[in-house]
């Protein structure tokens, strides 16, 4: 039988009634995740549709895996790990793409997405957060979006990236100088 | 929000000490906030559990049931058939009685054979 509604503070009653084939049960759980899981993905890929197709496969690898969640760890651990993992192998296929283009010397792919985002005259918050982290390199790109979107400590983003705390705080660091360059000189 | 204050914003929170929960919540305050387009769950739904699943499903499930009917049936009849043959070699007839080994054709060669008395 299928329930009308579900509390969302029961995960693994949500993970239960979705691996029972449950359809409305992993609804619930796409919605209630997919704002997290964007934070994720489009803070590191930017709002495109490469970030759209990573946000569904996120969620097609969840319910893959459902049977494997043990319930030990929160749910949103779990997604936010598939959805790092998904969302770092988006990056370096896209690096691999782009280098054979500039290896063959048709880099006009990668000087057209920079040439879109500095068009934009308009500087409002959500920009200039957007600008920023495009503009940084992905590793620490992906500790700025770990800690200003998704509000981790230092050492949650360390478990949730699978790195040593000391390389995070290192990160930390040389993320913060870099951030600071590209405030002063590309976005003022 | 000035970009001072967002400045401040992005640069603290790469403080190792900061609270980066007020952080993130003063940048969706201000408008720093993300999400699918519409449809994105519809879209999810739809590749794992497609319209036509169901009906696959049933028809897989008719597949199997035919295929389980021929492999318990065939044997079913043959088995029946055989054992028919043999009653019929056995007790000469296929009357209720011979099912029942209740016929009047008892053959007792084989026992005389066997006890010597011809």
């Amino acid at each position: 039988m299928i329930k009308e509604s579900y509390s969302l503070t029961d995960e693994n009653e949500l993970v239960k009634a979705a691996l029972d084939g449950d359809q409305k049960a992993f609804g619930d759980i796409v919605n209630h995740y997919r704002k997290m899981v964007a934070r994720t993905v489009k803070g590191m890929l930017g709002d495109s549709v490469f970030a759209e197709d990573v946000g569904q496969d996120v969620f097609i690898k969840l319910y893959h895996s459902l049977s494997e969640f043990r319930g030990e760890a929160r749910l949103s651990t779990y997604i936010q790990k598939i959805a790092v993992n998904l969302t770092l192998n988006e990056i370096k296929r896209r690096k691999r793409f782009f280098s054979l283009f500039l290896q063959k010397g048709n880099n006009e792919m990668y000087e057209f997405e920079i040439a879109e985002q500095d068009t934009e005259e308009r500087k409002d918050t959500s920009e200039i957060v957007n600008k920023a982290l495009m503009m940084m390199d992905s590793k620490f790109r992906i500790i700025l979006t770990m800690r200003m979107l998704q509000g981790y400590s230092t050492r949650e983003t360390a478990e949730m990236l699978n790195l040593p705390l000391g390389t995070v705080l290192s990160r930390l660091s040389r993320a913060q100088t870099q951030l600071k360059d590209i405030l002063e000189k590309h976005l003022k | 929000m000035k970009y001072s204050e967002i400045k401040e914003i992005l640069i603290n929170s790469l403080n190792n000490d900061c609270d980066t929960t007020d952080y993130s919540r003063r940048l969706e305050d201000a408008g720093v906030s993300y999400d699918f387009r519409d449809g994105f769950s519809d879209k999810v739904l739809g590749k794992l559990f497609p319209p036509g699943s169901i009906i696959n499903h049933e028809v897989d499930f008719l597949k199997t049931m035919n295929y389980v009917f021929y492999r318990v049936t065939l044997p079913g009849v043959a088995a029946i058939v055989l054992l028919l043959i043999s009653f019929y070699l056995m007790e000469g007839s296929l009357t209720f009685n011979s099912f029942l080994g209740l016929s009047d054709n008892y053959d007792e060669s084989i026992v005389c054979l066997l006890t010597g008395n011809l």
